[in-house]
């Protein structure tokens, strides 16, 4: 065997890049194929802008990182925010001059949802749209922001209740890892947060994940969705804000900086953790919003 | 019948020989491991364990993994194993029938007494969980022929604690280990191949440590032992629903007959598919029964370990929720050993929930870089002391 094979058959998953090395380098290469990456965040985050990013970084080469691939991009929340995906793509269509020769917009898909059972009833639909593509790019990645919303509003706080909704979990989460293995997706999903009550570790007492407990806006929060949920992920990521008073003579680098009531300039820290994950480590990484998109960022 | 007309190696006869067996009438009435501790027992009077060295500390020079005992130190140093025993007594016996003489051969019996089985328990090495403390409240590792069902939270390390015994199960035989082969059954695609990768290389480094002693055993080792080679030997299936997942295992037996070295079957996890949509929850219980005696049957007829990991769920108990292991109580009745990983602070523990032979006890554990280890503050706590 030679040295050239070997690395030829060095094993590994596929991954999407984020489009930025330091991200990806705490997250091992970026998201994994054939599995389901979850995001957590409260609003404003950057979880929604990370996934936008996730979007137009799959369609670059497996050289550059990226799958060579189109994404479908199914958003519950509010309407599709394709104003910001167009100012993304300017950016992206000139750090990457040569590779894109047309609008890297016609190749997002956009499906909108609002109740989970519509949401499991349309997985036929994707996987027969995922079947008969006939573009140049094949479909690789499919985020769904946010899972949360779907489930978060519509069911009530009765047992009966409760048992339809983990059932559904685990319906609409098998057959997305059923579609991920079958087509080599990278699936990811987005899920809000719920504040920590008492004293507890973590829901009910429970800790999930390597983290102690979770801290963004300086408040204990932990993943919504419950324990159920939880079992339906390979990964889970989560992203954290802090806002910090920086003095005057720093200035503010980030635009997300917000003057707050007080006069006082306030700057926002993010910072990106793994919570669980099959094939990495407990590590987290700061990372900025700017108008190009989201950087991690080396201290 | 004389023991050199007997069809074995030149080796062996001088083996019995030399341990005073020279008619097949000597030996026939022993079990293979009654022979091999025989003629182990003769080499100890010549008292070669002395001149080569070899001190008899608690822990075994060859293999960090294992515990000292005689039967490990024959399977090192002696070239009588106790396969190569019962290989002994199969030939004999077989030419014992050939000649035909008065019956009463103890080998031909069907019955085996609880004290073969409790020497052939000893015999038979179990497979390491690369963390010391919870080989010791295993009992020295994951048992063949059981069912053992490890449970936990998400990202407690059900899924690195399976890619490991997946790599562990095969350690050569030389370094205390079975030498087998592993079948890795993946129904939430979880299981990574450079993890897998990672947790292989750092076996092979800490194989490569403490092979110091064997080294030209060593060389031939590390040619078997190339991390690609490990990861040629997981079979991995990835099932996407329950009914994939009961078809695969009802196969499983064919496949192992045409694998004969497969040694752990591991489930990564049993629960996931069980958990989707069964409205009817008598037939989810009758199927996973059914799963269950399918893979104790496995574990039985080809000695190997089944490993199936297991969520958590919540369930109401006097007012309160806590938390239990998913399928239910029926299922909790399907397996040999039950294992559960908590969080204590910001330590992993195992905890032995219900074993036949084990007494409940709990140990941490981490999860590294390397792959499961000792805690970290535990061996702290230990070079303090």
């Amino acid at each position: 065997m030679t040295p050239e094979n070997l690395l030829h058959r060095l094993p590994s998953t596929q991954k999407c890049t984020f489009g930025c090395p330091v991200l990806d380098r705490c997250l091992g290469g970026g998201i994994p194929c054939n599995s389901i990456t979850e995001l957590v965040a409260e609003s404003s985050c950057g979880k929604t802008q990370l996934c936008l990013q996730l979007t137009l970084s799959a369609q670059l080469p497996p050289s550059l990182g990226g799958l060579s691939a189109s994404s479908l991009y199914i958003h519950t929340e509010f309407s599709f925010p394709s104003r910001r995906l167009h100012q993304l793509s300017h950016a992206f269509i000139s750090s990457h001059p040569r590779i894109f020769n047309n609008d890297p917009c016609d190749r997002i898909f956009v499906h909108a949802v609002y109740s989970a059972d519509q949401l499991f009833d349309i997985m036929p639909k994707i996987e027969s749209f995922l079947e008969n593509m006939n573009t140049q790019l094949p479909v690789k990645l499919i985020v769904i922001d946010s899972i949360a919303a779907l489930f978060r509003s519509e069911f009530e706080n009765t047992p009966i209740e409760l048992k339809r909704r983990s059932s559904l979990f685990f319906k609409i989460s098998g057959k997305l890892k059923s579609l991920a293995k079958r087509f080599g997706l990278a699936v990811v999903v987005t899920n809000q947060v719920v504040d920590l009550m008492g004293h507890s570790e973590g829901m009910n007492g429970l800790k999930v994940g390597n983290l102690g407990s979770l801290v963004s806006s300086g408040r204990r929060v932990c993943p919504a969705l419950g324990l159920a949920w939880a079992n339906c992920v390979n990964s889970r990521l989560f992203l954290s804000r802090n806002e910090e008073v920086v003095g005057e003579e720093n200035g503010s680098v980030d635009v997300s900086a917000c003057g707050g009531g007080d006069f006082l300039p306030r700057q926002t820290r993010r910072r990106l953790h793994v919570v669980f994950a099959p094939h990495l480590p407990d590590s987290s990484c700061e990372f900025v919003i700017r108008r190009e998109g989201v950087f991690g960022v080396e201290r | 019948m004389e023991v050199g007309r007997l069809p074995i190696s030149a080796s062996q006869r001088g083996k019995l020989i030399a341990a005073g067996y020279t008619t097949l009438s000597s030996f026939s009435s022993l079990s293979p491991s009654h022979l091999a501790r025989a003629v182990w027992d003769w080499i100890l009077t010549i008292d070669n364990l002395v001149k080569r060295g070899f001190t008899l500390v608690n822990r075994c020079c060859t293999c960090r993994y294992c515990e000292e005992s005689v039967d490990h130190l024959l399977l090192h140093y002696l070239k009588i194993s106790d396969n190569e025993a019962a290989e002994i007594m199969r030939v004999a016996s077989h030419s014992h029938r050939l000649d035909g003489s008065a019956g009463g051969c103890g080998t031909v019996n069907g019955a085996q007494t609880a004290w073969d089985m409790l020497h052939e328990e000893e015999m038979f090495p179990r497979i390491t969980t690369s963390c010391e403390d919870l080989n010791n409240i295993l009992g020295g590792g994951i048992n063949c022929k059981e069912v053992t069902e490890i449970g936990g939270v998400p990202g407690i390390g059900k899924t690195q604690l399976g890619i490991q015994l997946a790599i562990n199960v095969q350690i050569p035989v030389d370094y205390g280990g079975l030498g087998g082969k592993a079948i890795y059954i993946d129904t939430e695609g979880s299981f990574m191949v450079e993890r897998a990768l990672q947790i292989a290389e750092a076996c092979i480094e800490d194989m490569s440590e403490c092979g110091g002693l064997l080294r030209k055993d060593f060389q031939a080792c590390q040619l078997k032992m190339h991390p690609n080679n490990i990861l040629e030997n997981i079979f991995y299936f990835r099932v996407c629903s329950y009914t994939e997942q009961i078809a695969l295992i009802n196969c499983l037996d064919k496949f192992i007959s045409e694998h004969k070295d497969v040694k752990i079957v591991i489930v990564d996890s049993v629960t996931f598919h069980f958990r989707q949509d069964f409205d009817d929850m008598a037939l989810r219980t009758r199927l996973l029964s059914g799963m269950a005696l399918k893979l104790m049957k496995l574990a039985k007829d080809f000695s190997l370990a089944v490993v199936l990991l297991n969520q958590v769920t919540t369930k109401y108990i006097d007012g309160s929720f806590q938390l239990t292991l998913a399928l239910g109580d029926s299922w909790s009745h399907s397996c040999t050993n039950r294992v559960i990983l908590y969080w204590n602070g910001n330590e992993r523990y195992a905890y032995i929930d219900k074993s036949p032979s084990l007494r409940s006890a709990s140990a941490p554990y981490s999860v590294t870089s390397k792959g499961i280890r000792n805690s970290a503050s535990n061996c702290k706590r230990i070079k303090m002391m």
